[in-house]
């Protein structure tokens, strides 16, 4: 069988750590190929030596029969390798169709011709079945909408090979479906597509064949069909998986926060709802369905709080995070790496930040021992993977980063803790963590309001859902009615 | 191979240090005249208003910040002080004098802070309002202290254990910003802003009450060497501090401080105080004409700050 794409025996360490482990993978041309595996097994290494951003220790590359060097992204580029990252690299100044076509900007003569680039920009958008004004500004789109006009820029430049680094993470229901059409689309055009996820569910849906890589090393690879969801979890973890969500014992207290319209910065809607001490309630819905901008209004995370909040029957007056935190809210944010998580700094000096008070005296002075003792305390109880408490969190993987980012808030003994898309990029085992860790906040009474793109989740772990749809609340589902479809059917309002 | 990672490891951690050596090691071998007790003094004496306000001036830059008036303000507390000690007595004097600069600092501090202004362009425009009024002030020439403020200027050119009052002054500011960053919450929070600012505010920290103190801080300081190189002249003169912004921001970056904020140390930005000073302390004894000192002074910056590269690498 002739091959596409050839990696044969890649190896790569990083400072006498091994990343990659004489990995071989084989693409054909007109293949949907899905990597999965957990964070930090080397799944975006692989791809980065591939795509020319980082350069192999050995191992050799075959395209088309032949051994290529890839030396950097412009060699991959020659070759036809197209590759979008979970980071986004648009310019968020210019236009959707300037990014899209930035890099042969400098192939058009003296002036750009905008009309024209504004014309093909559209085409190409429409080929994949998304309509964006190609004029926008990069900066006022939607995750979603840059990661559509990421995908634009790599077709735009002809690719026979495409590398998908976790593309649906920022998608909802909808906009993934779409996705999928065109990468089908392209996959019957003969390209080769590489796809790498977290979610198992999206393998079955469009893969042909699926790869497992744990520890840098390569696992198996499997035709699709050969296969199933539970062995596919066996590889990647090593070990068989008994339950995803924990047994969920609810012990409902008195009611805690009650909210009533409340009216979300950008939105018209006002919003009223409630929740009981030790309840996870789900919010779910599309996204730019509201759901960010909910928690984000309890939170006084935009502009202070227009409506009223009460707080064990006491209302509250709120008009900034710092207030919010003082009433006992938390808020683990959606984006981990801009808002929640501070990268280049520690795990101590990202955990003690809600609580400074707690690890200081009079004059602010910080007592180091009490803080690492608290810091130690929290990275044992979330099993955070880490070195010690002085590493870097951008060392960390992001399942690994996204428990700092609660450790963060459990440090603080908020009472009601706001949590954005938690699992987002975020592996397996971790998820498990993750679940486990709100179910236990849940039971000490913590009220926790879950926002979560994944029904499955959320259906596994909350006490009651709420469906949101164009900024309004569009039902409650309670326990007996907890099913996939319902929510769907409340989320596109059918 | 690994061997030769930690050295440069440790080369490019340590490398404002090893800058300063180089420097040290490079004037001691080009003048006989430069580990004289007294010219040492005069190295000390002569960076000491730069060193107090590269202090504050660190804080601004580690919150991403910038504050281009604090030579403007060193000129205005210089005028002020001289004034003042006709009008009340020293302590009063100096207590004015600070707050002047304290004052000058919170307008910078609230427009960036509570009105989102950038920061370059609001210390711009206070360096121009606040240069016009130390003339304006001083009616454009000199102020000569008065005779009852002799204390000050007898301090000013004392020395305490061999050490020129001024640089002890710097020290004892340098040991305060070293223990606030490394030891105080303020320190930390101000670490944080720089590195991620929606983060900490989102953290339940207010950030625009930092942001506002720094400024404020750095007025202070600025104030506080207005004050010391007056007290050294014993004359508040309207053009003093022309441009001292830029070799303030110079050292500051010299340490290795991170414009973008979040990144630098109080240690660091002392020797990049001293770094600074050295270049033109040595070109003095070597009697480079000033204008070539200018230009030569420049490409040693750059070389600095080029050497930092290699951190990032």
């Amino acid at each position: 069988m002739e091959y596409r794409v050839e990696l044969v025996n890649i190896s790569k360490s990083y400072g006498g750590i091994s990343a990659l482990k004489d990995v071989t993978l084989k693409v054909g041309p007109g293949e949907i190929h899905a990597i999965v595996g957990e964070n930090g097994a080397g799944k975006s290494t692989l791809m980065k030596i591939l795509s020319g951003a980082v350069s192999r220790d050995s191992g050799k590359i075959v395209i088309d029969g032949q051994e290529v060097q890839i030396q950097s992204t412009h060699d991959s580029k020659k070759l036809g390798i197209g590759i979008i990252y979970q980071e986004f690299s648009l310019v968020p100044d210019l236009s959707v169709a300037e990014n899209i076509f930035l890099s042969q900007l400098d192939s058009h003569g003296f002036w750009m011709k905008r009309a024209h680039l504004n014309q093909k920009a559209e085409e190409l958008i429409n080929s994949i079945g998304f309509s964006i004004s190609p004029a926008t500004k990069v900066r006022n789109l939607s995750i979603a909408h840059q990661q559509i006009v990421e995908i634009a820029k790599a077709l735009s430049e002809k690719v026979k090979v495409l590398i998908l680094d976790e593309p649906s993470a920022a998608l909802g229901t909808h906009e993934i479906q779409k996705l999928f059409d065109s990468l089908e689309q392209l996959r019957q055009e003969g390209v080769s597509i590489i796809y790498i996820t977290h979610h198992l569910d999206e393998v079955f849906e469009i893969a042909g064949r699926v790869s497992v890589l744990k520890d840098g090393t390569s696992g198996v690879s499997l035709d699709v069909s050969d296969t199933h969801k539970d062995e596919l979890v066996r590889f990647m973890l090593g070990r068989s998986l008994d339950t995803m969500f924990p047994e969920r014992q609810t012990a409902l207290g008195e009611p805690l926060l009650q909210v009533e319209d409340i009216i979300p910065s950008g939105q018209e809607t006002g919003i009223s709802l409630s929740i009981h001490k030790g309840e996870v309630l789900g919010i779910a819905g599309l996204v730019g369905s509201g759901r960010t901008e909910v928690l984000r209004a309890i939170f006084s995370a935009d502009s202070p709080i227009k409506g009223k909040l009460f707080i064990s029957g006491e209302k509250q007056r709120i008009s900034s995070p710092y207030e919010a935190v003082k009433a006992g809210i938390g808020l683990v944010p959606e984006d981990r790496k801009q808002h929640g998580a501070i990268l280049s700094l520690s795990l101590k000096q990202n955990i003690s930040l809600s609580n400074m008070k707690e690890i200081t005296n009079r004059f602010g002075f910080i007592l180091s021992g009490k803080e690492r003792e608290i810091v130690r305390s929290l990275i044992r109880k979330l099993a955070v993977k880490t070195r010690d408490e002085n590493a870097l969190v951008s060392t960390l993987s992001g399942g690994n980063q996204q428990k700092i980012v609660l450790a963060k808030w459990i440090n603080s003994h908020c009472k009601i803790l706001l949590i954005d898309e938690p699992t987002r990029g975020v592996d397996v085992g971790a998820k498990l963590e993750i679940y486990h860790l709100i179910n236990e906040l849940s039971l000490q009474g913590v009220a926790v309001i879950l926002v979560s793109s994944e029904s499955e989740e959320l259906l596994g772990i909350c006490d009651r859902i709420l469906v949101m749809r164009k900024g309004a609340i569009q039902g409650e589902l309670h326990k007996e009615d907890f099913s996939e479809e319902n929510i769907l059917r409340l989320a596109i309002g059918a | 191979m690994m061997k030769r990672k930690r050295f440069l490891k440790v080369l490019t951690e340590y490398n404002t240090v090893l800058i300063f050596l180089i420097m040290l090691l490079v004037s001691a071998l080009v003048s006989d005249a430069f580990f004289t007790a007294n010219n040492l003094s005069n190295l000390v004496r002569q960076v000491a208003p730069i060193g107090i306000i590269s202090m504050g001036m660190l804080l601004v830059i580690l919150t991403g910040g910038i504050d281009l008036s604090v030579g403007s303000v060193v000129a205005m507390i210089g005028v002020l002080t001289g004034l003042f000690t006709y009008h009340m007595p020293l302590p009063l004097a100096l207590l004015a004098a600070l707050a002047c600069g304290v004052l000058a600092g919170s307008i910078s501090g609230y427009l960036v802070a509570f009105h989102r202004l950038a920061p370059f362009i609001v210390t711009l425009a206070m360096m121009s309002i606040v240069r016009g009024l130390g003339f304006m002030f001083s009616k454009g020439a000199p102020v000569i202290i008065d005779e009852s403020a002799a204390v000050l200027t007898a301090f000013g050119s004392g020395k305490f254990l061999g050490i020129p009052n001024p640089a002890l002054i710097m020290f004892l500011v340098f040991i305060l910003t070293f223990i606030v960053l490394k030891y105080n919450a303020f320190g930390r929070i101000v670490i944080a802003i720089g590195s991620n600012e929606e983060s900490v505010r989102l953290s339940g920290i207010k950030v625009s009450l930092y942001k506002y103190s720094v400024y404020a801080i750095a007025g202070a300081l600025a104030a506080l060497a207005g004050i010391v190189s007056t007290a050294r002249t014993s004359v508040g003169s309207p053009v003093t501090g022309i441009a001292m912004e830029l070799d303030v921001i110079a050292a500051v970056v010299i340490g290795g401080a991170s414009l973008m904020g979040g990144k630098g140390s109080a240690v660091n930005t002392l020797l990049g105080v001293f770094i600074l000073g050295m270049i033109g302390n040595i070109m003095n004894l070597m009697t480079i004409p000033a204008y070539s000192q200018q230009v030569i002074k420049g490409l040693i910056i750059i070389l600095a700050v080029f050497l930092q590269r290699f951190q990032e690498k």
